[in-house]
């Protein structure tokens, strides 16, 4: 899991990495939802299915990122593994988990949205980082 | 020395952000800070400051209040007034949350009569009342509802029962903005409002049992109808899923909308879009919605508030009297009209993370508060005090009517969870007489006192600097958080 949350005055931010891009949405997206709950408690019982596109490639990051936070608000999924595809600046994804349990699952964070505030989206070396603020 | 360098004193309440900070600011940033709460600011929070700044069609200045911190596009705390034909409207200057919001009652209860049973109050509470991560509410709304929900906030409530006629005057805008146009909201907002309505929410929202400890303004709290020793409660809470959508929405709007009108954003998060256009016209009346079903919220809040009370207390609603002393928007723009160099001038008012606070007089104030001006409720942290103020006529001068809204916090979420480890936050607030019951595994670490500024602090600085005026302070007895 290659992803971090990071220490930010109000609210909170993650930082994700990946060899690819892809790769590194992906675990932006897992940070996501290790903020919501517990991962290991989330089994793979249900999948969900999105198709997004943008102007460009951090448009995309934060788009993506607020449609998990929408199909978790709205229909209480929360997932623990994600497929991912993007080519030119779209993106499809498979997210492989379950619907919320406060019995099962344990409550974290209750996130409103990911914003463009500080947003990263870069290659350095041959690592791809991401970091994101959301607002909580 | 100032705190933060180009910064300059004004008088002992207010720093000056001149023009040049960042460039091409219209006008100076003004920040409501004494020297204490100065050396608390963080560079980023000034920036915001100067960045509002830089938006066409500002009226003067662009202006932070002493809790002041960092957020998104505008600062938290930050007020800032635009000219309706020639200035912008921003979802950045409202905020995800559309009219958080903090609303107080008052009751016939006394301190001594609730205390012996509070923490079954607080049970009781935690149980009726939906909060956290996940949590839907008891109403279901159909698209229909949906609609009715927009076009009347709390009137829809109290038209379902949720509450009393009565309640919609000590409320700002009666508890709902007109011309908000159900078509401007998207079916993703709808389906995410769908399950919310009547949630409490999580994070920094909470539901507050307490009683009048203070009284500064006896003359002007009789009116209010508070007295010392007296319960109250004060909920905290906004527009939830419904509004965030919402937001999120028209920042992918407006970004698209600042390209088109060659408004020059500083920072993404200030997209903005000229008032008068399609798309400033057309978030508007959608954040409008949005401020309604944040109003119909705190309404069912209120309701099954005074079901648990009315039960537990074997009480007659008319014994019980809990009744709504006022309730606010701190995540809001209103259009409002002000006097500009002696002149009426139409506004877009953003008020994020500020208050309005009106003074005597006012129109727009019900008639039982005209002689005495607009109760502001401010909220502290859980372990600390809150407050009642009154509006007052230097803050139409100065603020655009306008004051702080709370603590503002002080330690990152982390920094707080790492100085509560191996501590019981719950048992801390018990031996200080505070029972809290929170749904979140570490909400109440995340929200201890500690992580937040002293209100006590910054509510002085707003009542030295004349622009609202301590009428009560409220200590907590129970709390419930998400």
């Amino acid at each position: 899991m290659s992803y971090k949350v990071i220490d930010v005055a109000g609210d909170v931010g993650v930082r994700a990495e990946g060899a690819t891009r892809e790769e590194c949405f992906i675990n932006a997206a897992l940070a996501l939802y290790s903020l919501i709950t517990n991962l290991d408690q989330v089994e793979e019982t249900e999948s969900e299915e999105i198709e997004i596109s943008e102007d460009n490639h951090e448009d995309l990051l934060v788009s993506f990122l607020n449609e998990l936070i929408f199909i978790f608000d709205t229909y209480g999924f929360v997932g623990s593994r994600i497929e991912l595809y993007l080519k030119n600046k779209t993106l499809k994804a498979k997210i492989y988990g379950e619907k919320f349990n406060p019995e099962k699952h344990e409550r974290r964070l209750l996130v409103k949205a990911a914003t463009y505030h500080n947003l990263v989206l870069k290659k350095d070396n041959n690592l791809w980082i991401a970091e994101i603020i959301f607002d909580i | 020395m100032p705190k933060i360098e180009g910064t300059e004193r004004i008088d002992p309440y207010r720093i000056r952000v001149p023009k040049g900070f960042v460039q091409g600011m219209r006008t100076e940033g003004i920040i409501y800070v004494d020297e204490t709460l100065e050396q608390e600011l963080e560079i980023d929070s000034v920036r915001q400051v100067a960045n509002v700044a830089t938006l066409p069609g500002i009226v003067g200045n662009s202006l932070a209040m002493p809790d002041i911190h960092t957020g998104y596009g505008f600062p938290i705390g930050g007020v800032a007034a635009f000219d309706v034909e020639e200035g912008v409207i921003s979802p950045g200057g409202v905020g995800y949350d559309i009219n958080c919001g903090v609303r107080l009652l008052k009751s016939n209860l006394t301190k001594e009569e609730v205390e012996p049973k509070i923490r079954e109050l607080v049970d009781l509470l935690y149980t009726h009342i939906p909060s956290g991560v996940g949590s839907t509410g008891k109403i279901k709304l159909t698209p229909k509802d949906s609609e009715e929900v927009v076009r009347k906030g709390a009137i829809w409530a109290i038209q379902m029962g949720y509450g009393e006629a009565e309640d919609l005057q000590p409320m700002e805008s009666n508890g709902c903005l007109d011309g908000a146009d159900p078509e401007l909201i998207s079916k993703k907002a709808y389906e995410r409002g769908r399950d919310q309505l009547g949630t409490l929410g999580s994070g920094n929202h909470f539901l507050e049992v307490q009683y009048v400890d203070e009284i500064y303004e006896p003359d002007i709290a009789e009116k209010m109808g508070l007295f010392k020793g007296q319960i109250t409660v004060m909920i905290h809470s906004g527009s939830r899923g419904f509004g965030h959508q919402i937001c999120d929405d028209y920042i992918k709007v407006m970004i698209q909308a600042a390209k088109k009108y060659g408004i020059e954003l500083p920072d993404k998060e200030l997209a903005c879009a000229p008032f008068k256009s399609k798309e400033g016209q057309q978030y508007f009346s959608a954040m409008k919605g949005a401020a309604n079903y944040a109003w119909a919220n705190r309404q069912c809040l209120t309701h099954w508030t005074r079901e648990v009370f009315l039960m537990l207390f074997k009480l007659s609603p008319r014994d019980l009297g809990m009744k709504v002393v006022f309730d606010v928007a701190h995540n809001i723009a209103k259009e409002e009209i002000h006097l500009i160099n002696g002149k009426k001038q139409r506004l877009i008012v953003h008020r994020k993370g500020a208050t309005r606070a009106f003074p005597k007089g006012h129109p727009e104030l019900p008639d039982f508060y005209r002689n005495i001006g607009q109760p502001v409720i401010i909220p502290g942290d859980m372990g600390r005090v809150s407050f009642v103020l009154v509006g007052e006529e230097k803050a139409m001068k100065e603020t655009f009517g306008s004051t702080c809204h709370g603590a503002g916090r002080l330690l990152s979420r982390h920094q707080a969870i790492r100085q509560a480890k191996g501590r019981s936050i719950k048992q801390e607030m018990a031996d200080r007489g505070i029972i809290v019951r929170a749904a979140g595994r570490e909400t109440l670490a995340e929200e201890m006192p500690e992580a937040y500024k002293d209100v006590s602090n910054v509510v002085d600085v707003v009542h030295n600097a004349g622009i609202a005026r301590k009428v009560v302070r409220l200590r907590p007895l129970g709390v419930i958080k998400g």
